[in-house]
């Protein structure tokens, strides 16, 4: 370490190549994926999220929606993610290619989100989602500041979140889900990953659809 | 714990030390306040885990959100700034000449810290970037850098005017450290905030970056502090020191690329895991460079060295861990469970905090040339913050154990789950309670002993021949 200047350069170059290889490799491996257009039904997929839905995912990110819902589902054999519903196949690269800021998350406290919208046998709706939201539970916590209390005007409004028991406005106002809260339900009913991809099969596909499909 | 903390004899005080004692003091009390705001949260972010509903109508103490205050609080603001104050301290002092541009710490300190308190009222009220590690909301980030460069020249100066020939491991770790971060967090950035990325390769450089700033930044200045700490308070020389460099080149050039191992089985592309084994696998030999150079520090029983000791152990366990985990077989099992937050305390409270909790308490007398106020206090920092991380890790690991289980093999309702994990949750609680009233022992024990070194001072300008003792 005598070499003044060397050592120096030798960290640089250290970390230069470190971070070229991971962020500029994983780029040039997958910074061009395009959506997959499916001859079958006619369309690209993955869709594009509507506005509505994408300026929820930053709402889900500004509230830390990640800290316990991930949005990855692993191939079987890993963990129960097929087990339990939350897709048929592993989510892929090309998944995530119109999500402003994908949100893998590290931790499962709550089940994984990837394929919210296209659960089976039934998604569940806006209306449990405001619930949910609105209220928390036992295991989930409430975010009772994404929505307004407010004195009924004159006719009750359709968008009131209907609530009973304990958790019921008193008579005489309503619950109603803000602009946030709107475009949280709007993301969550989008999140859907329900097209099969060629990279996504299990085994290769014997005719590699498109050449970004190795992997 | 027969041995008083403060058995530094102010004589030890050199001579160097003096135009950097407000600057150095600066760092280690405003790394300190972060360190108890940072415990304060990882005790509410706890509650929240065994109970949601815990202060969850707060928009700015929702958990996603208390998550990022604390992370934030923790690895920039603690581990920050305490690490700063003491590889520049080292630098100064293997360095052979008194600390220079040292206004430009003090000035590099303050913007850190007030772009700090912004980044944490942005993080409340909903300008987080989400990327885990990397919370601060953008319009902070470049003048954190700004800032950092600030602090880190003085210690960048030393390094490079240098007066010996010969250099030590601890100058080495500390200059590096300095160095690095400005560069690869502008890179970041640069990907990340001003000109994302597409799809996953964001969450890559995202991880990436998280990795880098524990493997780059702040556990190589807190091995400076113990390089440097363990042979002063032992009188010896570390055994196997002739390892130590290419221990330390291991650490630089692989250290950052185990970030893959929470990605396994992640939509990304298959060799970012597999780099992350090599890696791991390579970084053994770190370890064990690591383990024979400070075995030294189990002889002895300064408080200094308990941290140190405590710090080590927990650095070998979660070097072990690491690496068992990123392989696919194991990962399968701890991947999303509390399993990873365990190893993730195990590293941050068990090694990097101890071993900066290490060096803090052996510098502070030295760069004041005063005791350390309330000695009683510090002694009992170290077996509460001892207790709590010991508590907190053993909990959180045995819930990731029953998460397994509970997650992966059954299909057992989230809410049942909870049910089960109650107990080892309640258990967490308690051991970061333990944490946060020990680091308040700490703050106050701190404040007391820099008040006095005020007063001190005061006293000697009116009466100079009295300051002596
Ligand atoms: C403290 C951890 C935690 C946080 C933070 C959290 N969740 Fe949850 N979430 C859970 C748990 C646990 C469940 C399962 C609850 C149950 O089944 O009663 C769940 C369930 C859900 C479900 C139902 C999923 C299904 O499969 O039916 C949705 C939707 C959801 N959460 C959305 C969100 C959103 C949106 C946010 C952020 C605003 C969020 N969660 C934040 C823990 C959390």
């Amino acid at each position: 370490m005598k070499n003044r200047p060397l050592f120096l350069f030798g960290l640089f170059l250290a970390v230069l190549t470190s971070w070229a290889g991971f962020v500029l490799g994983s780029h040039g491996q997958l910074g061009s994926l395009t959506p997959f257009f499916d001859e079958a039904d006619g369309q690209s997929h993955p869709a594009r999220l509507p506005g509505l839905a994408a300026r929820g995912q930053a709402v889900y990110a500004d509230l830390g929606c990640a800290a316990c819902h991930t949005q990855q589902v692993r191939r079987p054999g890993f963990g129960s993610d097929q087990a339990r519903g939350w897709g048929e196949r592993q989510s892929v690269a090309r998944d995530y290619i119109f999500h402003a800021q994908p949100q893998l998350g590290a931790s499962r406290l709550g089940p994984d989100l990837m394929n919210l919208a296209g659960r089976k046998p039934q998604a569940p709706s806006a209306e449990e989602l405001h619930r949910l939201l609105y209220t928390g539970s036992a295991a989930h916590p409430a975010f009772p500041f994404l929505y307004e209390t407010r004195e009924i005007a004159g006719e009750a409004s359709r968008q009131a979140v209907r609530l009973t028991g304990a958790a019921a406005p008193k008579a005489g106002s309503e619950v109603v889900a803000t602009e946030r809260a709107q475009t949280l339900v709007a993301y969550l009913l989008n999140v859907n990953s329900g097209f099969e991809y060629p990279e996504a099969r299990p085994l290769p596909a014997q005719s590699p659809a498109s050449p970004e499909a190795k992997k | 714990m027969s041995t008083p903390p403060t058995q530094a004899s102010a004589a030890d005080a050199s001579p160097f030390d003096g135009g950097a004692r407000w600057p150095l003091t600066l760092l280690a009390g405003s790394a300190l306040v972060w360190l108890v705001v940072g415990s304060l949260l990882a005790l509410l972010t706890g509650i929240q885990l065994h109970t949601p509903s815990f202060l969850a109508d707060c928009s700015a103490l929702t958990h996603g959100r208390a998550q990022a205050w604390r992370e934030t609080a923790f690895l920039y603001g603690w581990a920050g700034n305490a690490g700063v104050g003491l590889g520049l301290w080292i630098l100064g002092r293997l360095g052979g000449h008194p600390l220079r541009a040292l206004n430009w710490a003090v000035v590099g300190t303050v913007f850190w810290n007030l772009g700090l308190l912004f980044g944490l009222i942005g993080i409340a009220t909903g300008s987080m970037t989400g990327f885990a590690g990397l919370q601060l909301p953008r319009a902070v980030q470049p003048v954190l850098v700004a800032a950092f460069c600030a602090m880190a020249l003085p210690g960048v100066l030393a390094w490079a005017g240098r007066k010996r020939e010969g250099t030590y491991a601890a100058q080495w770790y500390a200059a590096a450290a300095l160095f690095l971060l400005p560069w690869f967090w502008t890179a970041t950035q640069a990907v990340l905030l001003w000109s994302p990325l597409r799809g996953v390769v964001q969450t890559v450089a995202a991880s990436w970056h998280a990795q880098s700033v524990v493997a780059l930044w702040l556990m190589p200045l807190a091995l400076a502090a113990a390089y440097y700490v363990i042979p002063k308070q032992t009188g010896k020389l570390l055994p196997g020191y002739d390892s130590a460099p290419l221990a330390f080149w291991t650490l630089i050039v692989v250290g950052s690329w185990t970030f893959g191992r929470h990605l396994i089985g992640g939509p990304v592309p298959a060799w970012i895991p597999t780099m992350a084994v090599v890696a791991q696998c390579l970084l053994l030999f770190h370890f064990l460079v690591i383990w024979l150079n400070f075995r030294g520090a189990f002889a002895g029983g300064s408080v200094t060295l308990q941290y140190m000791r405590f710090g080590l152990v927990a650095y070998l366990l979660t070097g072990l861990a690491e690496t068992i985990t990123s392989f696919r077989g194991i990962a399968v099992h701890t991947q999303f469970t509390l399993f990873g937050p365990a190893l993730e305390a195990l590293l941050l409270q068990g090694a990097l905090s101890m071993f900066l909790f290490g060096g803090l308490v052996h510098q502070l007398p030295r760069v004041t040339g005063r005791h350390w106020a309330l000695p009683s206090f510090v002694s009992g920092h170290a077996s509460l913050v001892m207790l709590g991380v010991v508590v907190s890790v053993l909990s959180l690991g045995w819930a990731g154990l029953a998460q397994d289980a509970l997650l992966n093999h059954s299909q057992t309702p989230f809410a049942e789950i909870l049910v089960q994990l109650k107990m080892p949750l309640l258990l967490h609680s308690a051991g970061q309670f333990a944490l946060l009233a020990g680091n308040v022992l700490l703050l106050v024990a701190f404040l007391r002993s820099a008040l006095s070194c005020c007063q001190a001072e005061g006293a000697s300008v009116l009466r100079p021949a009295s300051s002596a003792s």
